[in-house]
């Protein structure tokens, strides 16, 4: 096989006397590159000082690249007056990773978080487990003042007010005027235009987000409420799925199987909808005001043609409950400044700097008054519909499990073409159970 | 190697199968490149050729060290992590091809347990561990753990490397009054330095391509590496998944990959081949 | 044929010198000692590193522990195991995984194996192939599973646009498929180099022979290259199925476990993260433990894959 002979060996020798050299040069590499991780070490063990001057307050939250944050920021940093700078700590963009990282670090009582931008779903589940502190008295009174409705109760868990609103979100009909000259006011009516136009061969499907994920859990949810149900009832012990629900899961399942259905519906989230919208394959869309700003720059011609109205009713002649969104800040528990996390947190969420995350930021405030202030006007010219939206607006069911019960809830409702309303709804109610008593697995 | 003639027939068959190799293995990296010149309203197109050009994905990327700074750490940790690893791994794997001490299947065990071991069980521990320490979003707090988990793959490899060498030439050291250790770090080091080559690439990749410890072990741009940047990419809004961006992003992380493999590709076949015969 | 090689592939067949009776001379106790220390730094990391936390993990399966529900810790014993078994999910994650793994690895097989012949015989630009075949290894899972994403979803991508226009990412098994293809796309590289290491091993002469003979290169190969091959063949794939059967990037971004695509470590990812049940997560993550054992030690004992350090011969 393999022959080596001793004048190979001796060649070998020789070579290894001169990588002797070249070894020695290694050790100083190799020292160069200890010397680095024992300064990474150091710095990693060493403690900055800072005796006096502003405290610094870490408030964690989504990247935005708008800009409105960094402004707001400022802002409350200057009417501080020294008391305290603000500094912004990006979290990932997307909800999950968000979630996740604030729970791995408040799980381990971890000090250096003092505000954090909450989803609107995780109040009762930080709350129970002790990692947000509740508002009181005056600063409790401040938030409550002049809040939407449906926005302050995505705030409250057990009768307690724990983080504070501070933006919302809700979704409209958008549709095209020159297909549509007078938008649907129900669902049926909407089916029934989708199926005249498919008819007709022009562009019909209905816009709406059918993957498997959260943004699924949201629309059945509007739909339960719109036809007048409830997921949990208020202590979260007991699923009261009921009629409703199946009427609900009915209509999603009508739209799934009809031609107005997307046939990528079952992997469609709002970015889809929005791009399918933007390329003149749909007629409807059930999504929230961010596709107005994008479809202006994006496609002007069919901005032309580009209009909203309000979510179609289920009941005719009641109006939607749309299962409003946002963002709520709280305080952790674990701030070793907690009296001056609320008042940042304050600031941060005042009716000035709603209106700069309104304007600059595009995301609706949860202060009421600001929708009639003509600054908003330009930027939303829909303000008076999503007034009206988020005034009538459903929440979320609240348990600590909501995670689970979200799972649970799109995991039977998504793709929705698999919907069979009388089981999903029986499957569902058992799913959640299970949820509510911690048992069993999540898919 | 005696000449070879070679039949146009058989230049044009290996031609072939070069150009298939060549664009199988590119297409993907192409489409890539192409979605990150592509404006917003030209990602609604699926063609392979942005209908409307831009620089602008790059310019958000490039603009913040919010992404430049992790390509920095992921480069940074990666070498350090390797560097460390293949030094530990080449002692093991010497003393496991080589030597006979009580307790070597142990250590085979041990590192083919850790190799085995979901690591997604080991995150919650193992951050813990590192908040206790201190460690959280440093360089070493990801340095220590890829050490840990590059070290089953060094280990392996560097022992079939070992095998390679003759006895011989540990002999002769021995004869010629040198210690086992020394017999290690002047004669047998050396001969193996292909392999420890071919190894560090692993390794090296290994650690670039890391995905959960990174997104776990680290909360600012100070210790994140570059695939966990990319969950940090948004887009105007909550709701917009910025395509252009994100691909920009994945391109910037691939070019030094590139680079990387265009240096050692020889070595990486050579380390590998060098066990071919000789004459 | 040899079965039970006691060689790893990447090595040469052994040379055995005449083995000494196994006495406790000076020569010997260095010798023990030179192992122990060598090896010393590389078992004090892994331990300081992993040991902890396995350990941990151990511990936490046999618990009932959700994260939101931090007062409520009990020891609940192999309960956790049996929720696990119960579950539909579970076997049906292991189904999808299993299918995935069964595939990726077998077309990687033979697509290795072709990009290691092309590699190794190639008449021209070897340095271009190795370069362009390297780069899907190098690249950044999650960054080529978003431009595969991208590539597959209807109006945006070039591949669901030559397949008229289709969403394969909204029904299960295409869905499957797709991400299949995403693995193969990024480890036949690795199994390529593994395989073109126990390729250039093949002795040419043999080869030069069986041509004089009159072997046509079908033959060659069968007769001559693969048998040779076996131990690189078996160790290749042995790691490739370890590692398929972990899979966990290419899903995460491609469907995130949707539509019943999740394998089992999302499962795990999605019960242990999304869930906060960490007792549950710790009991599916030593459950794909498990699995990984058996497969390593079927294809160990059963096929005869060398296992590193298997050889203690000295040569």
């Amino acid at each position: 096989m393999r022959t080596r002979g001793r004048g190979w060996i001796d060649s070998r020798r020789r070579l290894v006397r001169r990588r002797l050299l070249a070894r020695s040069r290694l050790r100083l590499l190799a020292g160069g590159l200890t010397g680095v991780l024992a300064a990474s070490l150091l710095a990693a063990c060493g403690t900055s000082s800072a005796a006096t001057g502003p405290v610094t307050l870490n408030f964690y939250q989504y990247p935005d690249v708008s800009g409105a944050t960094n402004t707001i920021i400022k802002n409350c940093d200057s009417q501080s007056h020294g008391k305290y700078i603000i500094s912004y700590q990006q979290l990932p963009s997307g909800a999950d990773g968000q979630r996740l990282q604030l729970v791995r670090r408040l799980a381990a009582h971890d000090s250096t978080i003092d505000i954090m931008a909450l989803d609107v779903t995780w109040e009762a589940e930080f709350a129970n487990a002790g990692w947000i502190v509740p508002w009181t008295g005056a600063n409790k009174a401040a938030v409550v003042n002049g809040t939407i409705k449906p926005a302050l109760e995505t705030a409250m868990w057990k009768g307690q007010l724990v983080a504070a609103p501070n933006n919302t979100n809700t979704q409209l009909l958008w549709y095209r005027s020159d297909l549509v000259p007078h938008p649907p006011t129900t669902w049926a009516q909407m089916l029934a235009d989708a199926q005249q136009l498919a008819r007709e061969g022009k562009p019909h499907y209905i816009e709406i987000q059918g993957a498997q994920y959260e943004g699924n859990t949201v629309w059945f949810n509007t739909m339960n409420a719109s036809a007048g149900g409830t997921v949990l009832n208020p202590t979260a012990t007991k699923v009261t799925l009921g009629a409703p629900a199946v009427k609900a899961l009915s209509i999603m399942k009508q739209l799934a199987t009809s031609p107005a259905a997307d046939p990528s519906l079952g992997v469609q989230m709002e970015n889809d909808n929005r791009l399918a919208m933007e390329a003149g394959t749909a007629a409807f869309q059930l999504n929230y005001p961010f596709v107005y700003p994008a479809m202006k720059a994006d496609n002007p011609a069919l901005f032309k043609h580009f209009k909203w109205a309000l979510y179609p009713e289920v009941i005719p002649g009641v109006p939607a409950k749309v299962t409003i969104g946002g963002i709520d800040i709280a305080v952790s528990s674990f701030s070793q400044h907690r009296a001056l996390a609320f008042q940042a947190a304050l600031c941060l969420r005042d009716k000035q700097n709603q209106l700069i995350g309104a304007t600059v930021g595009g995301v609706p405030p949860t202060i009421a008054s600001l929708y009639s202030d003509p600054k908003m006007f330009p930027a939303y010219p829909f303000h008076t519909d999503i007034l009206y939206a988020l005034q009538h607006g459903s929440v979320r069911p609240k348990t600590p499990l909501y995670q689970v019960v979200s799972i649970d809830i799109s995991h039977l409702t998504s793709p929705p073409a698999g919907i069979s309303p009388l089981t999903t709804q029986k499957k569902m109610i058992s799913d959640i159970n299970n949820a509510l008593q911690s048992r069993g697995l999540v898919p | 190697m005696a000449a070879v003639t070679t039949t146009p027939r058989q230049k044009i068959g290996w031609g072939t199968a070069n150009v298939v190799v060549v664009a199988l293995a590119l297409i993907p990296v192409l489409w890539m490149v192409s979605l990150s010149f592509k404006t917003p309203a030209a990602v609604l197109d699926p063609s392979f050729i942005p209908a409307q050009w831009t620089w602008s994905n790059y310019h958000e990327i490039l603009s913040t060290a919010t992404f430049t700074r992790p390509l920095f750490n992921s480069i940074g940790i990666g070498l350090i992590a390797t560097f460390i690893s293949v030094v530990l791994a080449s002692m093991a794997a010497y003393a496991v091809a080589r030597l006979r001490f009580p307790g070597k299947s142990l250590l085979i065990g041990m590192s083919l347990l850790i190799a085995m071991f979901p690591i997604i069980a080991l995150v919650t521990p193992l951050f813990s561990i590192e908040r206790a320490l201190g460690l959280f979003n440093t360089w070493p707090g990801l340095i220590i753990p890829y050490v840990a988990f590059g070290l089953p793959l060094g280990i392996y490899t560097l022992s079939a490397f070992f095998r390679e060498i003759p006895w011989e030439l540990e002999k002769a050291a021995k004869v010629d009054g040198a210690t086992p250790f020394q017999a290690f770090v002047r004669v047998i080091a050396p001969l193996a330095a292909p392999g420890m080559v071919t190894t560090s690439i692993l390794v090296f990749l290994a650690c670039w391509n890391e995905f959960l410890m990174a997104i776990s072990f680290t909360s600012t741009t100070a210790a994140r590496t570059a695939p966990a940047s990319l969950a940090y990419i948004s887009g105007s809004s909550q709701f917009t998944v910025p395509t252009g961006p994100i691909a920009a992003a994945a391109v910037v992380i691939t070019i030094p990959i590139i680079i990387f493999v265009l240096f050692f590709q020889r070595r990486i076949v050579a380390g590998l081949t060098s066990g071919a015969v000789k004459g | 044929m040899s079965t039970h090689t006691e060689t790893v592939a990447a090595g040469a067949p052994a040379e055995a010198p005449a083995r000494r009776k196994p006495q406790l001379s000076e020569g010997a106790r260095a010798e023990r000692r030179l192992g122990w220390l060598l090896c010393a730094p590389a078992v004090i990391v892994m331990l300081a590193v992993a040991g902890y936390p396995i350990v941990y993990a151990i511990w936490l399966s046999l618990q009932r522990y959700n994260l939101e529900l931090p007062n409520q810790v009990k020891f609940i014993g192999l309960a956790n195991y049996g929720a696990v078994l119960r579950s539909p999910y579970w076997w049906h994650a292991l189904w999808v995984t299993v299918l995935i793994t069964v595939v990726s690895v077998a077309v990687t097989l033979v697509l290795g194996m072709l990009l290691a012949l092309v590699m190794h015989r190639t008449l021209f630009g070897r340095g271009t192939i190795r370069t362009a075949a390297l780069i899907p290894y190098g690249i950044v899972t999650v960054a080529a599973s978003y431009g595969w994403y991208y590539a597959w979803t209807p109006g945006q991508g070039y591949l669901s646009a030559m397949f008229n226009n289709s969403a394969p990412l909204t029904s299960t098994y295409k869905a499957i498929a797709v991400i299949i293809l995403a693995e193969i796309w990024k480890t036949t590289p690795f199994m390529g180099l593994l395989l073109l290491a126990g390729l250039s091993l093949v002795p040419e002469d043999l080869q030069k022979a069986a041509k004089v003979d009159g072997a046509t290169a079908w033959q060659r190969f069968w007769r001559i290259t693969v048998p040779l091959m076996k131990p690189a063949i078996l160790v290749a794939v042995l790691f490739r199925t370890l590692d398929s059967f972990r899979i966990f990037d290419n899903i995460f971004i491609l469907t995130q476990g949707n539509n019943g695509t999740e394998s089992v470590s999302i499962l795990a990812w999605d019960n242990l993260f999304k869930a906060l049940n960490l007792g549950i997560g710790a009991a599916i993550s030593i459950l794909i433990f498990i699995c990984v054992v058996i497969i390593a030690a079927v294809f160990i004992k059963g096929f005869g894959t060398a296992a590193p350090g298997a050889d203690t011969g000295r040569r």
